[in-house]
């Protein structure tokens, strides 16, 4: 079945790369700012070297052979939706924006609770968007809690799955108790995935290796995202690049397998260009394309799922740049197998989001999706008979015969937001003004999936009582 | 010429070697300061302004100027004529271990004339509070490259505040995603997303030139 499909190493150049991070591991090491957290890895074989853990070979390859191949990812009500570890292109949006891009004056402003709802129902209307993320950071709730209070929307009004993250080590727990409060069963059967983030270069900090070996405990799904800079927190090189954050990933690996044996880890990344003149990161730039399409392969190599920050976008507007970035990331992305991409709506090196552009980009994963899934060749598709039938005796003219109409819906995708009409039943409006006009019919006429009355009342229970300790009065939206 | 070109080429062996050369034939090390290392300095703030320099460069070209400074100009420095402009604390915010940013700054400040006190990374609020009090520092560079330690500039202005330090000195809110808006919202005083901007702002505040 023809289908595209992009692989950037072949196997030996990905063994290549996969043994030189094992060299740094063991001859560089990582650094761990947690004691306790080395000690895990200092008690079952890893040495100590000037402050930094040295992790030997057989620690690794230890390690990469108890984590699960493949990780069964459900939604909130215990439905499975995809198979992680098979190039489940799982997209969401991109992750923890402190801004938000306003429609009418095209300025950034502070996102407040009330938006975060917003996001929850446009996403759970998405129709290519397959899971949840807690994209944006409300600025209307003490900084203590802002991690925790962005699952509640979610929970509250959608059923998709949940790409998150906690900002300390104390709100782990009381964000794995929201989502226990909803499904009991919620870790037999994960619906949230939390995402944990490496120091570049080799170091850990506390808050995200003790994140990491309680998730592991947990055994709740840990995306390991690495995010060298390239030119600043990594060597400048691709290669070099590369090999620092293969060796990254796998040391979280190893820390969550002795956390816990089989723990559920996802190969993750989000290299970024370090800009050479402001230091600022660029997400978007080839380069860091290039990391990641290398790196997963190296996923591959050791059989993991893996996720990416693709389908986003550097620029400041929704403009032709953002599209670019984006369609090109996102293609790359669906077409190189990523299990979890996350990226859609965010703009501004993710830390604006846009609502709008969360719109245009589910059209775009809609197109790139077809695009992924290729044709088959089987003999009604390849049709010889009904050119055969058509040229002979119906004049030519496809449109009158039987086939098209009945293969007609299966072949082809068509954007509903995009312009594809003809000039005469052209709207004459901008695609960014279609775009807002979508969003605000999802917001009057988006479905939402409400969780039982009794379940919503403990889910309340536990948001109140958040807010009581940051010692403000809850927002409920 | 020759060391005015080797610190800005980046080329901090020949920097040395090239000063060495001038002081021992008698130059002046006040003159070699104010005639060669802080215009030299300067044409690289201008390269790196006009976007011909990329940070890499700025860094080698403060680290020729660095070598110089420590290895022949310091030795001979009478008293403390170069720091004649006060003290300066710098530091990266807690839970952030990027020092990139901060550490340019921190050569640049010190071509000026300041004493930069580097209290390095992952650094309190405490330990920024009492370093200002330790040095009697006129400023305080508060640097932080992530937008999820940003918030710790705003508890280290409230520290000083809280200590009745505010007043004393300028605080600069350092890192490459500080923006102005930010740097009104938690009350400091000069956005530090340029080394060079800052240091100029710091200037003009100080009433020097």
């Amino acid at each position: 079945m023809p289908r595209p499909l992009l692989t950037l190493l072949s196997l030996e150049e990905a063994r290549e790369v996969h043994c030189k991070a094992i060299e740094v591991l063991e001859k560089v090491g990582v650094k761990f700012e947690d004691r306790e957290v080395a000690k895990t890895l200092l008690e079952n074989g890893a040495l100590e070297r000037d402050g930094r853990v040295l992790i030997p070979e057989e620690l690794i390859n230890e390690a990469v052979k108890l984590a699960p191949k493949r990780i069964e990812l459900y939604d909130r009500d215990g439905s499975r939706v995809a198979t992680l570890g098979e190039s489940a292109s799982i997209f969401n949006p991109g992750s923890a924006a402190i801004k938000i891009l306003d429609y009418e004056s095209l300025e950034p402003r502070s996102p407040v609770m009330e938006d975060l709802k917003r996001l929850a129902v446009i996403v759970e209307n998405m129709y290519f968007i397959d899971a949840q993320s807690t994209a944006l950071v409300p600025g209307d709730v003490p900084m203590e809690i802002r991690d925790v209070v962005r699952l509640y929307p979610i929970l509250k009004y959608s059923r998709k799955p949940i790409i998150t993250g906690s900002f300390t080590v104390e709100n782990l727990s009381i964000m794995l108790d929201f989502a226990k409060t909803v499904r009991e069963d919620a870790w037999k059967r994960p619906f949230t995935i939390f995402d944990v983030c490496p120091s570049p270069p080799l170091s850990w900090s506390t808050l995200t290796s003790r994140n990491l070996v309680d998730l592991a405990k947990a055994g709740v799904p840990a995306e390991i995202i690495s995010m060298p800079g390239l030119g600043s927190t990594s060597p400048t090189t691709i290669a070099g690049a590369l090999i620092q954050h293969h060796a990254e990933v796998l040391s979280g690996i190893v820390l969550a397998q002795l956390a816990s044996k089989n723990a559920p880890v996802i190969y993750g990344g989000s290299p970024l260009l370090a800009h050479p003149r402001y230091g600022t990161p660029v997400i978007t730039a080839p380069e860091a394309l290039l990391v990641s399409l290398a790196y997963r392969d190296l996923a591959k190599l050791i059989e993991l799922p893996v996720h990416t920050y693709m389908g986003l976008s550097d620029s400041k507007l929704v403009d032709y740049q953002a599209g670019a970035e984006s369609a090109y990331s996102s293609l790359l992305a669906a077409v190189s197998g990523f299990d979890v991409v996350s990226g859609p709506g965010m703009l501004e090196f993710e830390s604006v989001f846009s609502f709008e552009k969360l719109v245009l980009d589910n059209e775009l994963i809609g197109l790139v999706k077809r695009i992924r899934r290729g044709f088959d060749l089987s003999v009604d598709e390849l049709a010889f008979d009904v050119i055969m039938d058509t040229v002979l005796s119906k004049s030519g003219n496809f449109l009158l015969h039987p086939h098209t109409r009945r293969m007609i819906r299966r072949e082809i995708h068509l954007p509903r937001i995009w312009d594809t009409t003809p000039r005469s039943r052209w709207s004459k409006r901008s695609i960014y003004i279609e775009a807002h006009l979508e969003v605000e019919r999802l917001l009057r006429e988006g479905s939402t999936s409400p969780l039982e009355p009794e379940v919503e009342r403990r889910l309340d229970a536990l948001y109140i009582e958040v807010f009581k300790k940051a010692g403000v009065k809850p927002i409920f939206i | 010429m020759e060391l005015f070109n080797a610190i800005v080429d980046g080329d901090p062996d020949k920097a040395l070697s090239v000063a060495n050369r001038l002081v021992e034939r008698g130059f002046d090390v006040q003159r070699l300061v104010t005639e060669i290392l802080v215009p030299a300095m300067r044409r690289v703030g201008e390269l790196f302004d006009r976007g011909d320099y990329f940070i890499a460069d700025v860094i080698a070209c403060a680290e020729a100027f660095r070598r110089v400074f420590e290895n022949v100009v310091r030795p001979r420095l009478g008293g403390s004529s170069a720091r004649r402009l006060g003290v300066a604390v710098f530091g990266t915010v807690k839970g952030d271990i990027h020092d990139l940013g901060k550490t340019l700054a921190k050569i640049i400040f010190e071509v000026e004339g300041f004493e930069v006190v580097d209290l390095g990374v992952d650094v309190s609020v405490e330990a920024f509070v009492e370093a200002v009090e330790k040095y009697n520092a006129k400023i305080i560079g508060v640097s932080a490259l992530m937008t999820t330690t940003m918030i710790e500039q705003r508890r280290v202005i409230e520290e000083l505040k809280k200590k009745g330090l505010r007043g004393r000195v300028i605080v600069i809110a350092g890192g490459a995603p500080v923006t102005e808006e930010w740097v009104r919202e938690i009350g400091a005083d000069i956005c530090g997303d340029d080394a060079f901007k800052a240091l100029k702002k710091v200037k003009e505040l100080m009433g020097v030139n």
